[in-house]
């Protein structure tokens, strides 16, 4: 059992990997995005075989059902889509590669310094108790179960958490603020009762297909 | 199902869980086409008598069959690619779109079976019904057509705006049951001698009727058909595709349609529970249990057909104002008022003042009708409440619209 | 001053919406139970017959209900032959044929055998159905009521020459059209009947009721439409061939009236060598079909496929046929349509 899971855990990492690889050497930009969605997807199914259900549904739900979907969304809306002859390397390619492997480090490392020494003790201490209940997440371990999470939340990081909605909040509410402004400042189209209404009334000068100032019918009556 | 397979055939572990789950998968397959087949006959016979009709009734008995003859009708059908398509988005669309659909079959509980008793078996269907958008924008960008970018780009403005209305008003039922497993939740509703379903509360009745109006929107129902309006762009993000591929582009959406008639009868309509059922028991019982549930999930599929026939397609603002100014407010609303509902029915220790007041919270078999009381009548309130005056800041708004001054209009305000 | 106070001021009445107070779906339940309604009085309720009525079953569940045709009704040129006599009503005046529009109609007039004079009566006659249009011209003008408007429309063909009929297939006795159309044949029949008696004194031998036994087809008026006969198939599909072959080779130069007029006088030609050559009982239509020229013979060949080329072997038997179809088969054939009809009717 346990090696179908080592491999299959190669499987996912392998496709996870590839695919974020895949993201930033494909020229075509929508290309570029459906691979980002296949490694979402492949981490949410890591997240799964970590039993961490949870997780791995809200990566999908989030990250590839609504995130990659408006970046697409997005991309679509702009030109130069299929991005030929565009270059993929640019002179200082060696700066984006310090700071990358620098970002990574960062992660990385204290992960590492924190569980490298017990890395062993964690895993058999899991696979035991795995064998003990017979089946997955048994409630000593600390596998990220729903109430787990949303105790976290509501408990330890409170304070994030909160900040974080706030933030959310904020950029709601500013890009809100900026698409109103744009709108204020835009006609709105009428309907065609509407616009009837106004020409009879003389507020809208009737305009034939030529842009000419069509006469009112009182006007012709009165030539 | 594994216990089976390892202790009567005495197979290893593995080949038994591969043989178990296989198993599964070819049964949901299988039943999920199948249903699929039957919902298209289905769907247009009852169309066809709302229509003063008779609908297909020649291939087989009463027309049976007509599904079979369209099947291998699209199956002999020329494959065609545009050739200026993107050939590989062109050709997975279909496959997203359908693995995406048939995916949601997984948490799905027949009845009294279930294929897979996921934890959060409800976040997992929404979430990957999400995906279908995928598939719809990848058919869309991917036949460089207009009309299938057009219709991928409306489905996409609908699917994301109405799937936020759509998690939103499952909340009010994982917050009554405690659970995201659609086993628990099915089990939670066997109480009053198999009649204790969400939809009898007040807040399971809103959070059904929301739920239900957002699936449409999910599922390409017809008042929400926008993205493939045949009337408007040919057939949206559908246009380029002929034989099979189209063939599986309305398998995937009537398995839609028919995953969200059986989500929503087993999160609010109880699933496989009716009278009778628990009294049976055993193989009985849960063969009573699965035609209650498939009673329960065509009578809903009936009401879709029904709205289908009545109410015509809304324009791209009317949905998206349906989804943001009507559905939104209402089902945060009810999240309140499901808050309270759960409060007042089985808080103890946390308020003794609802102790003092109405007495101690009862169990499920012998429930405490005063608290039962108080809180129906307090969400049908809120719930009641919030629905007036959202339709009435609806409407204000639009006679507002209406009756702007000329002068007004002229500015362009 | 709003938008909804200004209405029936010139051609854009605007629509007032919106404007009641609160709206809670009341327009969408509404709808809803309108449409339940309908379903179930369509699914439960009895089949709506009468029309008058909004709700019910409206279809006609086609081959097996049919809806009962006006007399009126028209759909493709027929012509009548007299039950008691057998002698056709059509005396080739050649009124049809100059008023149909779309010009479908050709008509040959038959030859006194003896004399070479022409003789009140009818060659041969087709009308292409094909192209026919069903104006029912033809029938309005015949002043001998010989050509009338067929109720059959059940004539789709996967064979495309047999919809140029012959006159073998164009014939139905008198009696079939008075199931059809009784009042309006009551109207004529006097008429038609006396004119029918002056012409048949003015046709030697058995020039006017010989068309209906010589191919046969006539025996079955439901042949029309079926190619269950293959000689008949065969028959029809040869005559226009061999007519239309040299018309196809020379054709292309030609202006249309050029062409009507090269098709007469082929028609004639034709009706000449068949008036002197067959001096009895011999068969105009086979005539027609078999005794053409040897270069157009040579054109038609490849354009009348395989049962052109099989038909003057297929004549023979079908004759014999033809004969001995007798006028009871032709009664029992109509009893069983038209009891059909009566079933379809309930």
């Amino acid at each position: 059992m346990n090696y179908i899971v080592v491999v299959i855990f190669l499987i996912l990492s392998a496709i996870t990997l590839v695919s974020g690889v895949m993201v930033v050497t494909v020229k075509n930009i929508i290309h570029s995005a459906l691979w980002l969605i296949a490694s979402f997807i492949g981490v949410a199914a890591l997240y799964l075989l970590m039993e961490a259900e949870f997780l791995a549904v809200v990566q999908i739900l989030v990250y590839a059902g609504a995130v990659s979907i408006l970046v697409l969304f997005a991309i679509m809306l702009t030109r130069h889509v299929t991005g030929e002859g565009t270059r993929m390397l640019y002179e200082r390619w060696w700066v984006a590669l310090v700071v990358a492997l620098v970002l990574f480090g960062a992660v990385i490392t204290p992960t590492i310094w924190q569980q490298g020494a017990n890395w062993d003790a964690a895993a058999t201490a899991a696979q035991a108790s795995i064998t003990a209940t017979g089946e997955g997440s048994p409630a000593g371990t600390a596998v990220a179960s729903t109430i787990n999470i949303g105790e976290s939340f509501m408990r330890e990081y409170l304070l994030p958490f909160e900040i974080a909605s706030v933030l959310l909040l904020m950029a709601l509410i500013g890009a809100i603020a900026i698409a109103f402004e744009e709108r204020t400042g835009r006609r709105r189209v009428l309907t065609l009762a509407e616009e009837y209404a106004l020409k009879q009334r003389g507020i809208v000068e009737p305009r034939d297909a030529e842009g000419a100032v069509v006469p009112s019918i009182e006007a012709e009556q009165a030539l | 199902m594994v216990e089976t397979f390892q202790q009567t055939f005495g197979a290893p572990l593995w080949l038994a869980v591969v043989l178990a789950s296989g198993l599964k998968v070819t049964l949901i397959l299988v039943g999920g086409s199948l249903g699929m087949m039957f919902l298209t006959w289905y769907e247009r016979r009852a169309i066809a008598y709302m229509q003063d009709r008779r609908g297909p009734n020649r291939v087989g008995p009463q027309g049976s069959l007509q599904p079979i003859a369209e099947a291998i009708k699209t199956m002999t059908k020329e494959d065609t690619t545009p050739l200026e398509a993107d050939r590989v988005v062109h050709f997975l669309a279909p496959v997203v779109m359908l693995a995406a659909t048939v995916l949601t079959f997984a948490i799905i509980p027949w009845g009294n079976l279930f294929p897979s008793d996921l934890s959060v078996g409800v976040l997992f269907f929404v979430a990957i019904g999400g995906l279908h958008t995928l598939g719809m924008l990848m058919a869309g960008w991917g036949s460089n057509n207009k009309f299938a970018l057009l219709g991928g780009m409306r489905g996409v403005a609908q699917m994301v705006s109405y799937e936020i209305p759509q998690v939103m008003a499952v909340i009010p039922i994982v917050l009554m049951t405690g659970t995201m497993s659609m086993q628990r939740i099915v089990e939670s509703q066997s109480g009053f001698g198999g009649l204790g379903w969400n939809v009898f509360t007040p807040v399971g009745f809103f959070a059904f009727a929301l739920f239900f109006v957002a699936s449409l929107a999910e599922g390409e129902r017809t008042p929400f058909d926008i993205p493939e309006a045949d009337s408007e762009i040919v057939a949206g993000y559908m246009t380029e595709y002929t034989g099979m591929k189209f063939a599986v582009f309305y398998l995937a959406n009537y398995m839609t349609n028919l995953a969200i008639c059986f989500i929503t009868a087993s999160i609010f309509l109880g699933g496989g529970n009716g009278p009778g059922v628990n009294e049976l028991g055993g193989f009985l019982g849960g063969f009573l249990s699965l035609i209650y549930f498939f009673i329960k999930a065509l009578f809903l599929f009936f009401i879709m057909v029904l709205i289908r026939a009545t109410v015509p397609r809304l324009r791209v603002d009317q949905l998206m104002g349906f989804a943001w100014k009507f559905l939104l407010p209402l089902v945060l609303v009810n999240i309140l008022s499901s808050a309270l509902w759960v409060a007042i029915i089985r808080w103890d220790q946390q308020a003794q003042i609802f102790t003092q007041w109405f007495g101690a919270p009862g169990t499920a078999d012998a429930p405490n009708f005063v608290r039962l009381g108080v809180a129906v009548a307090v969400t049908i309130m809120i719930n009641l409440g919030a629905l007036v005056m959202v339709m009435g800041l609806n409407n204000r708004a639009s006679q507002a619209r209406m009756h702007t001054t000329d002068e007004e209009l002229a500015l362009g305000l | 001053m709003t938008l909804a106070n200004r209405q029936g001021t010139g051609a854009v009445v605007p629509v007032e919406r919106n404007d009641q107070r609160f709206r809670a779906g009341q327009g969408t339940a509404a709808g809803l139970s309108i449409v339940f309604r309908k379903f179930r009085k369509a699914l439960f309720g009895k089949p709506n017959s009468d029309r008058s009525d909004t709700e019910g079953q409206f279809n006609v569940q086609y081959p097996e209900e049919r809806l009962s045709l006006p007399e009126a009704y028209r759909n493709m040129p027929i012509l009548l032959f007299d039950d008691a006599t057998g002698h056709e009503l059509c005396t080739s005046c050649f009124q049809c044929e100059r008023v149909c529009p779309p010009q479908v109609i050709h008509i040959t007039q038959a030859k006194d055998p003896a004399t070479g004079k022409p003789v009140p009566s009818a060659a041969e006659f087709i009308i292409e159905y094909d192209t026919c249009m069903s104006c029912g011209y033809c029938a309005e003008v015949c002043p001998f009521d010989a050509i009338k408007m067929d109720h059959d429309y059940e004539l789709s063909t996967s064979n495309h020459p047999e919809l140029d009929v012959n006159y073998n297939r164009l014939l139905r006795p008198v009696s079939y059209y008075e199931t059809i159309a009784p009042t309006l044949w009551n109207d004529v029949r006097e008429s038609a009947m006396k004119k029918l008696q002056n012409n048949i004194k003015r046709r030697p031998g058995a020039i006017g009721v010989d068309h209906g036994q010589k191919v046969g087809a006539k025996a079955a008026p439901a042949a029309v439409a079926r190619p269950a006969d293959p000689a008949g198939a065969g028959a029809s599909a040869v005559v226009p061939a061999a007519k239309r072959a040299p018309v196809a080779a020379i054709g292309k130069t030609m202006s249309e009236e050029k062409l009507a007029k090269l098709q007469s006088i082929r028609a004639d030609n034709q009706a000449k060598r068949g008036g002197a050559g067959a001096p009895v009982d011999s068969a105009h239509a086979v005539e027609a079909a078999v005794g053409v020229q040897p270069d157009t013979a040579q054109v038609a060949a490849p354009d009348a496929a395989t049962p052109g080329s099989v038909a003057p072997g297929a004549t023979g038997p079908v004759a014999a046929v033809g004969t001995s179809m007798s006028e009871e088969k032709r009664a029992k054939l109509e009893a069983i349509r038209a009891a059909k009809r009566a079933q379809g009717g309930e």
